[in-house]
């Protein structure tokens, strides 16, 4: 294979829309892979965390010890984040209300913003994956028609069409579609398992705060009935 | 729950993503060189296959091969011619360096030359001096010598010409007296000579005179026999034609009373003759017949009543070289089956021992099938 058919020399040699198009490829592909390891990153050790925070709160450990465990400075994440909202709303509320049922309101009003929050911050940026993985096969099919087109421009002022005098240009102009798939299937597939990931989290930090609650439910229940008696 | 839990940041994702970027980029950069050796035919869109025996690429191949031994050749070539001039270069410079250190010996060398040439010539400017003196006073001895030999030769040159004059007087006066008696005799030879021509001349012309009318005698007389020969010789001529003529007449007139003979001889072999080709081709177009119609394969709905005539066109060899439907049976299924049978019994080996008058009648043959002939 000759020189002219490489695929830098190929690059090089494409038209000014063509190349603005791969560049732009080639900028949502570093993109998307950032986002991908990034994400990959933040999904493994939000579930890690879960786990060992599930491990604690099981253990049989008093709550208010665990609440006072966790330094008050930082930020607390994942279900960490929903228990110390929750148990937060609850220590408020109790002194200040004899209602239960305006208590767990309360409790569970917190736990579901923090819920919310929670669910932000793992979705974050997945929106960009998947934008990249439907929009790159278009651009990249817009740059090789392009290319083709301006192919079979210059081939009408060309004396005689062979396959050598085409060759070149419609090679660089299926460059643009084969970067474009390039970007497209890393995030299709990456999309796919991280949002999956982050639903499966998000689903089991909405049961733990459902137990949370039930608990919560548990413990006025029985002073209630201590007060009434 | 330790504290670099809290955030992730984006330095590490972006150098990995980069480097996941970088490693496609010299995948594609490396494999793309490393698949480019077998792409150098090149002849996939340009096929110029002349022949139709070597169905395969093979001559070009070899023309490959052959083309690739030539470059490797010249490649050997020019090799060996470089290796050649390196090697003249290295010689030239050993010849250099050498003729540097001969040059450097052969200055000193010439400058001992030189001196002692110097010398030499010093030496040599003397003795000859030295000599050049002697030979100056040698010459001039020997000059004062000659001079004095001359003087002698002078006064002896003097004495001998007095001597000489005094005979040239004496040799002088005889010299004139044998001149006189010459011319005298000289004289008579002449005059006796002249008289004698004179007599000669007049004899010769006589004689050319007698021997030109002998002549002209001669060729009347050969003329005259001549004429006589020739009219003699037609005559002959004459007789001999008519004597011819007469022979003719004869032999026109025992043809006339043979000829009927002849003619019923020439007709009894002609119909013997005509007998036999009869019998020959009879025998040939059966044993065609019977060829073709061992080779025909009936169509299967063909009913007994078609029936179709071929013409059939055959080399001397016997070899099939055209069959035509002179009259279709109106079935293009038949017609063709009879076609292939005729071309499925062809060769006709037997034309070849057939008599040529026979041969040159079935060069072209008509031959008519029906199934009821086959099945029979």
């Amino acid at each position: 294979m000759n020189d002219s058919m490489s695929i830098p020399h190929l690059v090089m040699n494409a038209s000014l829309v063509v190349q603005l198009v791969m560049l732009l490829l080639l900028a949502g592909s570093i993109a998307s892979w950032i986002v991908i390891f990034q994400r990959s990153i933040v999904l493994r050790r939000a579930k890690q965390g879960h786990r060992a925070f599930e491990d604690r709160f099981w253990s049989g450990v008093d709550l208010n010890e665990l609440y006072r465990e966790t330094p008050a400075e930082r930020e607390p994440l994942g279900a960490e984040h929903i228990f110390r909202a929750g148990f937060r709303e609850f220590n408020r509320l109790l002194p200040k209300t004899r209602s239960s049922q305006a208590v767990l309101d309360g409790v569970q009003r917190a736990m579901r913003v923090a819920w919310s929050r929670e669910e932000e911050r793992l979705n974050l940026h997945l929106i960009f994956l998947a934008t990249v993985a439907s929009a790159s096969p278009y651009i990249g099919l817009f740059g090789t028609v392009w290319g083709i087109m301006g192919s079979f421009q210059s081939l009408s002022m060309a004396q005689q069409a062979t396959l050598s005098t085409v060759a070149p240009w419609i090679a660089e102009a299926l460059i643009a579609t084969a970067m474009g798939l390039f970007a497209a299937i890393p995030a299709v597939i990456f999309y796919n398992r991280l949002s999956a990931q982050s639903s499966r989290l998000l689903g089991q930090y909405e049961d733990f705060a459902e137990e949370f609650h039930s608990i919560l439910h548990r413990n006025l229940q029985g002073r209630g009935e201590r007060e009434a008696a | 729950m330790a504290r670099h839990e809290k955030r992730v940041g984006y330095g590490l994702p972006t150098l990995l993503a980069i480097g996941v970027h970088v490693a496609v980029l010299l995948v594609t950069a490396m494999r793309w060189p490393a698949g480019e050796p077998e792409q150098n035919t090149s002849s996939i869109v340009q096929a110029t296959l002349v022949s139709t025996e070597t169905s395969t690429d093979q001559a070009q191949r070899a023309e490959e091969a052959q083309a690739a031994a030539r470059r490797a050749e010249q490649e050997a070539q020019e090799e060996q011619e470089q290796a050649a001039q390196r090697e003249a270069e290295a010689e030239a410079e050993a010849n250099d360096e050498q003729a540097e250190a001969e040059a450097a010996r052969a200055a000193e060398q010439q400058a001992r030359e030189e001196a002692r040439q110097q010398a030499e010539a010093e030496a040599q400017r003397r003795a000859q001096q030295a000599e050049e003196a002697a030979q100056q006073r040698e010459q001039r001895r020997e000059e004062q010598a000659r001079q004095e030999a001359e003087r002698k030769k002078a006064e002896e040159e003097a004495a001998r010409k007095q001597a000489a004059e005094a005979e040239r007087k004496k040799a002088e006066e005889e010299a004139q007296r044998q001149a006189e008696e010459e011319a005298k005799r000289q004289a008579e030879e002449e005059a006796k000579r002249q008289a004698e021509e004179e007599a000669q001349r007049q004899a010769e012309e006589e004689a050319q005179r007698q021997a030109e009318e002998e002549a002209q005698r001669q060729a009347e007389e050969e003329a005259q026999r001549k004429a006589a020969e020739e009219a003699r010789k037609k005559a002959e001529e004459a007789r001999r034609q008519a004597e011819k003529a007469a022979a003719a007449a004869e032999a026109a007139r025992r043809a006339s009373e043979s000829s009927l003979d002849n003619l019923i001889a020439g007709e009894a072999e002609n119909i013997a003759n005509a007998r036999q080709a009869e019998q020959a081709s009879n025998s040939f177009i059966n044993l065609v017949r019977g060829a073709i119609e061992q080779a025909w394969i009936l169509p299967p709905r063909a009913g007994n009543q078609l029936r179709a005539t071929v013409r059939i066109q055959l080399l001397p060899t016997g070899e099939l070289a055209n069959a035509t439907i002179s009259e279709s049976s109106g079935n293009a299924a038949f017609d063709r089956s009879v076609l292939q049978a005729v071309e499925r019994a062809a060769p006709f080996r037997e034309m070849r021992d057939l008599p040529a008058s026979a041969q040159r009648q079935f060069r072209e043959f008509i031959l008519d099938f029906n199934p009821e002939d086959a099945r029979r």
